[in-house]
């Protein structure tokens, strides 16, 4: 550990003294929290404060939304203390004019060295990008949502690109835990023995969504599972090197999946929300022909799927990551 | 894993399940409830059936058929169902549409359970489904009814052509509730009427303590990670305890508890079924029968108690009145259905040993109780003493670290070791590290029955308890039984309701020089 610059000396001993000061927890988690979008503070605070009080957490989190006075960026060398609270074993640091690494310093300096580090960057700014490097080397496991500030493929993209860069960092987003209830229920189409092969020869996949990143992970993770490859934005070629064609479209409820539609050689497979948001309808037609059933549609809130993708550990999900690489070559 | 025969003669998975949490069954069935109308039915079983359903598990092909004596129909069944999910499932009231598309899956058979002719409806029903629900002749019985109706109900399953004999198209199965015999003759004797219909491999005799999480959690603890089994032995292990320890007395049972007891009702399955997952040695597979085999081999390994030693080696006691949470409540000689001079036993304790390498001389304390402190399932390890006391004055105060497993409530582990208070001083205090798996997963665990019987529909008998076991802990515990059954308790009652149980049982511990846990 370096030695701490003046800037940030009295502000962290004002902070450790207030945390010393709070009941003997057993943390089980560093969860460092990014805040640059001021449309979201509120709601990510709210979050946060959930998970901590409920998981044993060091949780630091950096408000960047406030405005930066006179424009001045405290660095290393100038001396002036930032603002704080400490609540329990939450604090919550004014980030707003502190540079990269002030950042880095206030995180490393505060964190417990022998617990996991998770952080939950929910910035969309460019402008943080340096801040966000400076953090990467001391997280264990990065959070994102994709589609948590954006309907459009944007966030997506970012993460794409990011996890070629750094396949070994371990990654969670919230859009892919988002998906798993329609995972189950694709996997259900193919489940009996007499229709398994006919996932094989699927020819076309169609979805509807609130928001893109939904869509494009699962055609990624139909892609990743079946070996089907990218050959541009909205086709795959399949192990037996047929087309497979994939249309999405835009519409209803953010973050939200409406309608699948997956045509075989044979058979179109299809499962749609019901006039009940909480409730999917399944059919078959065709050579495989099945009645329509109601299933139930576990739609999960954003507090639950967080604790999901903190509980998930600190190992790297494969499916995940094949399914993003797929995505990766899907969106160029 | 789903699987499906390629035109090439292969074997297909389904490769959309990998990585998936759902594990489905795939094979269309009927599965027919007998004592349908019953308590357990509507607080376990049905709610069980639609949690099932709503959770992705259950075949798209499926039907539901309830047979009991009440002269209900159809409609008059669904909307019983229809009630118990509303008043006991876990995931909350019944609501459209999904309940219409479940309810379209259930039917009802009025009937005697000796009756052949109402068996003759129930195959008319089973084919119904086969051709309506496409339910592909699969079939599962559920025997809940009194055990003094599962030798009948098999006999008139065989009569009606519904044993598995008469139905090479698909698969027959039956899961047999506890409990399974009230003794070793009565269990033989029931055995011998489900061997003449039935192979053991389509038998599931159901402890529905087997089905929850943490007792499935026993194996993993020891067999997922390196640390706990090179202590899991006679060298570092002083003692076990096992608790099934209740605050609720028998309440509408008492008629059938009246004739059945501590040692019956809770030690000599649930109880005893945990100590085989505890003592067993590591199975060859994860495979149902290569983990029985161990189970087994624990059971026969049990000594035998000795006729000179069953006032030592055991306690017996029953409930007087007394208060649970702050409320009065009864004896157990006033409970409904109770004979007022009763001599049955609402507490039962047992020291066991095992004569194997791996266990001589560590005693295995097991004890049972309604009626008690507080509801407490759990198997405690308590390892032996440090072998030097390094810390003089200090170390007097030392406990001896045990490992926990809660099976219920607040289900999951806890280990308690010495650590330094903080200070000048060396100064020693046992603290707890603690797992939660409701905070650990962040989920809550499925109920028993859900897993049960999902799994017996899979095929899987892992869970469920095989013949030679049962056998052999009946045969383990027909002297205590026996012995009790022919001497009267003159101190009955002998423990007050919201007490620790009664003192007969602290003095078997202490007679080792050992105390029992607090409930």
């Amino acid at each position: 550990m370096t030695a701490e610059p003046a800037a940030a000396k009295s502000s962290l001993e004002e902070i450790r003294a207030e945390l010393a000061r709070t009941k003997l927890t057993a943390s089980t988690m560093n969860f460092v929290v990014w805040i640059d979008d001021i449309t979201r503070r509120d709601w990510i605070l709210e979050r946060t404060a959930l998970l901590s009080d409920k998981h044993p957490s060091l949780t630091i989190v950096l408000d960047h939304t406030g405005s930066c006075e006179h424009g001045v960026v405290r660095s290393g060398e100038q001396a002036e203390p930032v603002e704080f609270t400490v609540q329990g074993e939450r604090v919550q640091i004014d980030a707003s004019c502190l540079d990269a690494e002030m950042v880095l310093r206030y995180v490393s300096a505060l964190i417990k060295p022998s617990v996991p580090t998770i952080l939950w960057w929910s910035g969309l700014n460019e402008d943080s990008a340096p801040i966000f490097y400076a953090l990467l080397p001391l997280a264990n496991t990065l959070l994102f949502d994709s589609s948590g500030g954006v309907a459009d493929e944007s966030t997506l993209r970012r993460l794409a690109t990011f996890h070629a860069k750094h396949p070994h960092v371990i990654l969670r987003d919230l859009a892919w835990l988002r998906i798993r209830p329609w995972q189950d229920m694709i996997a259900n189409f193919f489940d009996d023995p007499g229709d398994t092969n006919d996932v094989f020869t699927i020819r076309r996949l169609f979805i509807r969504s609130g928001s893109d990143a939904e869509a494009f992970y699962l055609g990624g993770w139909l892609a990743s599972r079946l070996g089907w490859k990218a050959t541009g934005r909205d086709a795959f070629t399949d192990l037996a090197r047929a087309t497979v064609h994939f249309e999405r479209k835009r519409e209803g409820e953010v973050r939200r999946v409406h309608s699948i539609c997956l045509d075989s050689e044979t058979s179109w497979y299809h499962a749609e929300v019901t006039e009940d948001p909480s409730v999917v309808r399944m059919w078959v037609e065709g050579e495989h022909a099945r009645e329509p059933r109601l299933f139930p549609l576990a739609a999960m809130d954003n507090a639950s799927l967080l604790e999901r993708a903190i509980l998930e550990g600190v190992t790297a999900d494969e499916i995940y990551e094949t399914a993003l690489n797929s995505v990766a070559t899907l969106l160029g | 894993m789903t699987t499906t025969a390629q035109p090439g003669g292969g074997v297909a998975v389904n490769p959309l399940r990998k990585g998936l949490a759902t594990s489905r069954i795939t094979d269309p069935c009927n599965i027919v409830f007998f004592g349908a109308t019953g308590d357990l039915m509507k607080r376990m079983l049905m709610p069980a059936m639609y949690n099932l359903r709503l959770g992705d598990i259950l075949p798209a092909n499926y039907g539901i058929i309830g047979f009991s004596r009440s002269d209900d129909d159809d409609d008059k069944f669904r909307d019983e169902m229809h009630k118990s999910i509303d008043e006991f499932s876990r995931t909350g009231p019944a609501k459209d549409p999904l309940w219409s598309d479940f309810a379209k899956h259930l039917s009802y058979v009025s009937g005697q359970f000796d009756d052949t002719a109402c068996f003759h409806k129930l195959r008319e029903q089973l084919e119904k489904n086969d051709k309506e629900l496409g339910t592909g002749g699969n079939r599962l019985f559920y025997l809940s009814t009194p055990p003094s109706l599962f030798a009948p109900i098999i006999d008139q399953l065989d009569k009606a052509g519904l044993g598995p004999h008469d139905n090479p198209a698909g698969w027959t199965r039956i899961i047999i509730e506890k409990p399974f015999g009230t003794d070793l003759d009565s269990a033989r004797a029931l055995q011998a009427e489900v061997e003449k219909v039935f192979d053991e491999k389509q038998v599931y005799r159901i402890d529905h303590y087997l089905g929850k999480e943490p007792v499935q959690d026993i194996m993993a603890l020891r067999f997922a990670n390196v640390i706990f089994e090179p202590i899991w032995n006679r060298r570092y292990v002083d003692s076990v305890q096992i608790t099934a320890a209740e605050t609720v007395g028998v309440e509408l049972r008492g008629g059938y508890y009246d004739n059945a007891g501590a040692l019956r009702d809770m030690i000599q399955n649930h109880v005893t079924n945990l100590l085989a997952l505890v003592a067993m040695e590591p199975p060859v597979s994860s495979a149902a029968d290569a983990i029985r085999d161990e189970k087994y081999k624990v059971l026969c390994a049990l000594r035998p108690f000795e006729s000179g030693r069953l006032s030592l080696d055991a306690a017996r006691g029953q409930y007087d009145a007394g208060s649970i949470a702050g409320k009065p409540v009864p004896g157990y000689r006033e409970e409904p259905d109770v004979r007022p001079d009763s001599n049955t036993e609402t507490y039962a304790a047992v020291k066991v040993l095992i004569d194997n390498w791996r266990w001589a001389d560590v005693p295995f304390y097991l004890r049972s109780g309604k009626r008690l402190a507080h509801k407490v399932s759990e198997i405690a390890i308590r390892f032996k003493s440090i072998p030097h006391r390094l810390f003089g004055d200090a170390g007097d105060a030392l406990d001896n670290n045990t490992l926990v497993m809660k099976i219920q409530p607040d289900e999951g582990v806890s280990l308690r070791f010495n650590a330094k208070v903080p200070g000048p001083k060396m100064h020693i205090r046992a603290v707890s590290m603690d797992f939660n798996y409701g905070t650990g997963f962040g989920v809550v665990s499925a109920p028993a029955y859900e897993r049960l019987i999902g799994d017996a529909m899979r095929g899987d008998a892992t869970l469920f308890t095989r013949w030679d076991a049962v056998e052999r802990a009946w045969i383990q515990y027909m002297p205590l039984l026996d012995k009790w059954l022919d001497s009267v308790e003159d101190g009955f009652p002998n423990y007050s309701a919201g007490s620790q149980g009664p003192p007969s049982s602290d003095r078997m511990l202490a007679m080792d020089g050992r105390e029992w846990r607090k409930i």
